[in-house]
C-alpha cells in the first residue's frame, strides 16, 4: 500500500447520525467554504480534496446515502432503484434510454452501478479537431491530466494488466491485473489472438487484493447493482467516508432546485428541498458536478434579471452537446456454455480501433469490452431496444447460457443539436422537466456498423455464431463544455465558468469530445485537478 | 407452449437460498406471492395485461403471470418516475389505462369482438400490429403512441418475468452469489451448486 496512504478509519458503509436530522442545525448553515451539487464521480473527488485541504465543504445530494449492505441486493430489478428514476422527456432521431442505462441517484451517483472500467482518454481525444479535423481541441491536453490520472489510480488501487499496449499509459497498473478471467472474455481473447488483434485483462477499479479495509472482488458478477463487498469502488464508500472525516458535511435526500446569485453577479449558493420543505445554503464557491442532464437543468432553471438565459450561459452553450457512447452489443451463440452471468461483467478488452483510421471510412474510434449480461438486463434490452418478443425471445432466453457477448463503447461526435433543453412539464418540486434530444450522425453510423461487423468477426474466429445485435448506448458527456473562448464554450480548462467566477461546473458535462473508452477515470482526473485549482487560488488570497 | 422449457430439468436455484443473503433472499421470496390486490389495475385491465403477456412471453403459467401482473400495479401506483418518456407520449398511468381500451376498441374494429374474446392468432397479430406502429387508424393513436404503448407493456413484463427464481432456474441462471461469489469463473468450471445440462443432451 502506498505510503502516506490515507486509511479509511471507520467501517465505510454508513453514516448514520453523520448529518443532523434537523435540517436547521446543520455544520455549515451559517456558510461554508465551498458546496458542491452532486455526490457522484467527480463530486466524491472534490468534496475529498478539498475538505482534506482545510476548507468547510458541504456535499448536496438528491438521492440517500446508501448503505450497502442493507441497500444493496443481488437482483436487477430491486437494484434499478439505484438510477435517477426521474422521468426525462426524450426526443431526436435517436431517443435516449435514460434511468440505470447512464444515470446514478444518491452518494455516490453513477460509481455505485458503473462497471467499474477504467480507461485513460489517449492524447488524440484532446485534440481531435487538430488531429481529424472535426469538432473541437479540449483547453488541456493528456499532459494537464496525466499527473491526475496516476494520482487516482493510486488512490484506490486500480487493477490492470502490467503492459498496456494503447494510449500514452502503458501500465503498470498500482494492483495486479484480475485473475481468473471468466469464460466471455477468454473467449474474447481467443477470438482477437486468431485474428491478430491485441486484448489485455480490463483496467479495473475493482480490487484484485485487500485494499484500505476492503476486500477483493468475489466475482458475484453484480458490478451494476451495486458491490455488496465492497471490493468495485465507489466515491460512496470512498471518497465520502474520507471527506466526512475532514470535516464535511453530506446533505443526502435533498434536491437543489436553484442556484442563487446576488446584484453583484457572484453566487451566494443554492436552494435545496428536503421533506417538502425549502433550505438554503449559503457558500463561498459553489460547483455543479450533478452530471450532464441536471447540471444544464439546473443551470437554466437558475435564470435571473441578471442572467436571463440561465447562469453561465452567455454563450448558449449550456444544454448543447450532448453526447453519448454508441454501445452496441454483439451477441454470439456457442456449443459450450459460457455464462454470461459469472464474474465481473467486463474483464477483457480491446483498444485496437481506438484511433483514426481513414481507410475505414469514419474518424475516430472506440473499445471492445468483453461484457457480461445478466437475464432482465439482456431480455429487457431484446424487448425495447431489438425489439425481440413472443417466441424468439423466449428461444433466445432458453439459450441465456449459450451466448458469449462483446460491447462497443464508439466515439459520438459532439452536435449542437443534440442537447438538454427545459419542457414545459413540471416535476415534483415545480421544474421544468428536462428534454434531452439526441441523434447520431453519419460519422457515428459508420462507426457503429464498423465495429458490430468486428466484433462478430472475432466471435466467429472464437468459434461462435453471430446471432443477434443490441443497438444501445451507454455514459452519458457534455452540456457545458470547456473551452478558452468565452463565447462558445461554458467553462474554462479547470472548469470555472466564463461568466461567474465563484462558480465552477465540474463533471462529465465539461467533455468537449467524448472519447472512445469508458469515461469516469477521466471524470475523476478532471474533478482532482480542478480541486487543486480552487486550492491553489485560495492560497494566492483569491 | 409448454413443451420442455428448461435445458436443466433439475436445477432449483431457490435450494440456494440458504446461501444468499438477508436482503437478496426477502426481496426475491416475495415473487412467490401471495400477492396483495392489485391497487391501480381493475380486473378488466389485469386480464387484458395477462392475455398480452401470454404472447409476450410465449408463456401462459398463471403463478408466474401473477407475479408479472402485480409488478406492473405496483409500478403503476408509484409516485417513481419511468426513466424516461418520449415527447407526445403520455404519462405511463394513462398510457396503459387509455392504451389497453384502445386495444380492445381496436378488436372490436377488426374482428367484432372485445380483445380477450378474439382467438390467439388475431389476438398475435393485433399485438404485432402494434409493435410495428401499423394499426388500423384510430383517432386514439393521436395520443396513444402505438409503439410506445407496446414497448411500455412489454418492457414492464419482461422485467417482471425475468425477474422469477422459476425462470431463473429454467434458463440455468446462477442468480444471487453473496457472501459466497462465484469460485470457479474459467471457461469449462461451475461452481458444485451451478445448473448442470441434462447429460443426455448434446
Amino acid at each position: 500500500m502506498p505510503k502516506n496512504h490515507d486509511y479509511v478509519q471507520h467501517d465505510c458503509d454508513h453514516y448514520d447520525g453523520h448529518r443532523n436530522n434537523h435540517l436547521g442545525k446543520r455544520k455549515y448553515s451559517d456558510g461554508a467554504d465551498i458546496c458542491i451539487v452532486g455526490a457522484g464521480a467527480a463530486g466524491g473527488v472534490l468534496a475529498y480534496e478539498l475538505s482534506k485541504a482545510g476548507f468547510k465543504v458541504v456535499v448536496i445530494d438528491a438521492g440517500p446515502f446508501w448503505n450497502p449492505q442493507t441497500d444493496f441486493a443481488s437482483d436487477e430489478l430491486s437494484m434499478q432503484s439505484l438510477a435517477w428514476n426521474d422521468t426525462r422527456l426524450v426526443a431526436g432521431s435517436d431517443p435516449l434510454s435514460m434511468g440505470h442505462n447512464n444515470s446514478g441517484r444518491g452518494v455516490g451517483g453513477g460509481t455505485v452501478h458503473f462497471t467499474g472500467v477504467f480507461y485513460r482518454f489517449h492524447e488524440s481525444d484532446f485534440m481531435v479537431k487538430t488531429v481529424d479535423g472535426v469538432a473541437d481541441d479540449w483547453p488541456i491536453r493528456y499532459e494537464d491530466l496525466e499527473p491526475y490520472y496516476a494520482k487516482i489510480e493510486k488512490d484506490i488501487a486500480v487493477s490492470g494488466p502490467k503492459h498496456f499496449p494503447w494510449g500514452p499509459f502503458q501500465g503498470p497498473y498500482p494492483y495486479p491485473e484480475r485473475e481468473p478471467i471468466s469464460a466471455n472474455a477468454l473467449i474474447f481473447r481467443e477470438g482477437c489472438a486468431k485474428l491478430g488483434l491485441k486484448s489485455t485483462v480490463a483496467p479495473l477499479a475493482i480490487l484484485s487484493a485487500p485494499f484500505d479495509g476492503r476486500p477483493p472482488c468475489i466475482n458475484r458478477g453484480f458490478c451494476n447493482q451495486g458491490c455488496l463487498p465492497n471490493a468495485k469502488f465507489s466515491t460512496l464508500i470512498h471518497h465520502i467516508p474520507k471527506a466526512i472525516k475532514h470535516g464535511a458535511e453530506v446533505l443526502s435526500d435533498c434536491m437543489v432546485t436553484h442556484v442563487d446569485v446576488d446584484k453583484t453577479g457572484l453566487v451566494t449558493g443554492v436552494t435545496f428541498v428536503h421533506d417538502d420543505k425549502e433550505y438554503f445554503q449559503k457558500a463561498k464557491i459553489t460547483i455543479i458536478s450533478a452530471f450532464c442532464i441536471e447540471t444544464p437543468r439546473l443551470l437554466l432553471h437558475s435564470a435571473c434579471p441578471q442572467f436571463p438565459d440561465g447562469l453561465a450561459n452567455s454563450s448558449g452553450m449550456v444544454g448543447k452537446e450532448l453526447m453519448t457512447h454508441s454501445a452496441h452489443d454483439i451477441f454470439a451463440k456457442f456449443h459450450d456454455e459460457v455464462r454470461i452471468y459469472k464474474g465481473t461483467p467486463v474483464l477483457a478488452v480491446s483498444q485496437d480501433f481506438y484511433e483514426t483510421d481513414q481507410s475505414r471510412g469514419f474518424v475516430r474510434g472506440y473499445t471492445f469490452n468483453a461484457h457480461g449480461s445478466r437475464p432482465l438486463g439482456l431480455a429487457k434490452n431484446l424487448v425495447a431496444k431489438a425489439g425481440i418478443w413472443g417466441q424468439k425471445l423466449y428461444d433466445i432466453m432458453r439459450d441465456y447460457n449459450f451466448f458469449a457477448q462483446i460491447t462497443m463503447v464508439g466515439e459520438v461526435l459532439p452536435n449542437v443539436n443534440n442537447s438538454v433543453t427545459l419542457s414545459d412539464e413540471k416535476d415534483e418540486y415545480g421544474m421544468p422537466r428536462p428534454l434531452v434530444t439526441f441523434g447520431y450522425s453519419v460519422n457515428d453510423n459508420k462507426l457503429i456498423a464498423h465495429a458490430v461487423a468486428k466484433a462478430n468477426d472475432i466471435l466467429e474466429a472464437a468459434g461462435g455464431k453471430p446471432a443477434f445485435v443490441i443497438p444501445d448506448t451507454g455514459h452519458l458527456m457534455g452540456t457545458c463544455r470547456m473551452g478558452n473562448d468565452p463565447s462558445t464554450s461554458v467553462v474554462d480548462g479547470f472548469c470555472r465558468s466564463h461568466d461567474i467566477p465563484n462558480l465552477y461546473i465540474c463533471s462529465a458535462a465539461a467533455f468537449v469530445t467524448s472519447g472512445g473508452g469508458n469515461p469516469t477515470e477521466t471524470v475523476m482526473a478532471i474533478a482532482a485537478r480542478t480541486a487543486d485549482h480552487i486550492i491553489e487560488e485560495a492560497s494566492k488570497g483569491e | 407452449m409448454q413443451e420442455n422449457r428448461t435445458r436443466y430439468p433439475g436445477y432449483d436455484l431457490l435450494k440456494e437460498k440458504d446461501h444468499w443473503d438477508d436482503h437478496t433472499r426477502a426481496i426475491v421470496l416475495k415473487r412467490l406471492g401471495p400477492f396483495e390486490k392489485h391497487k391501480f389495475l381493475n380486473q378488466h385491465e389485469a386480464d387484458l395485461i395477462a392475455a398480452i403477456a401470454k404472447h409476450i412471453l410465449y408463456d401462459e403459467r398463471k403463478e408466474l403471470l401473477d407475479y408479472v401482473l402485480h409488478h406492473i400495479d405496483n409500478k403503476l401506483s408509484s409516485p417513481i418516475g419511468e426513466d424516461q418518456r418520449k415527447v407526445g407520449t403520455p404519462d405511463q398511468k394513462v398510457l396503459i389505462r387509455e392504451g389497453l381500451k384502445a386495444l380492445d376498441k381496436l378488436a372490436q374494429k377488426q374482428y367484432g369482438a372485445p380483445f380477450l374474446e378474439v382467438d390467439p392468432q388475431p389476438q398475435l397479430l393485433l399485438l404485432s400490429a402494434l409493435a410495428a406502429g401499423k394499426a388500423a387508424p384510430m383517432t386514439e393513436w393521436q395520443t396513444i403512441p402505438q409503439k410506445e404503448l407496446f414497448k411500455k407493456l412489454a418492457t414492464q413484463i419482461t422485467s417482471a418475468y425475468y425477474s422469477h427464481p422459476t425462470v431463473w432456474s429454467e434458463i440455468g441462471y446462477g442468480g444471487p452469489a453473496y457472501p459466497r461469489g462465484y469460485v470457479r469463473v474459467e471457461k469449462g468450471l461451475t461452481d458444485p451448486w451451478e445448473a448442470k445440462r441434462n447429460a443426455q443432451e448434446s
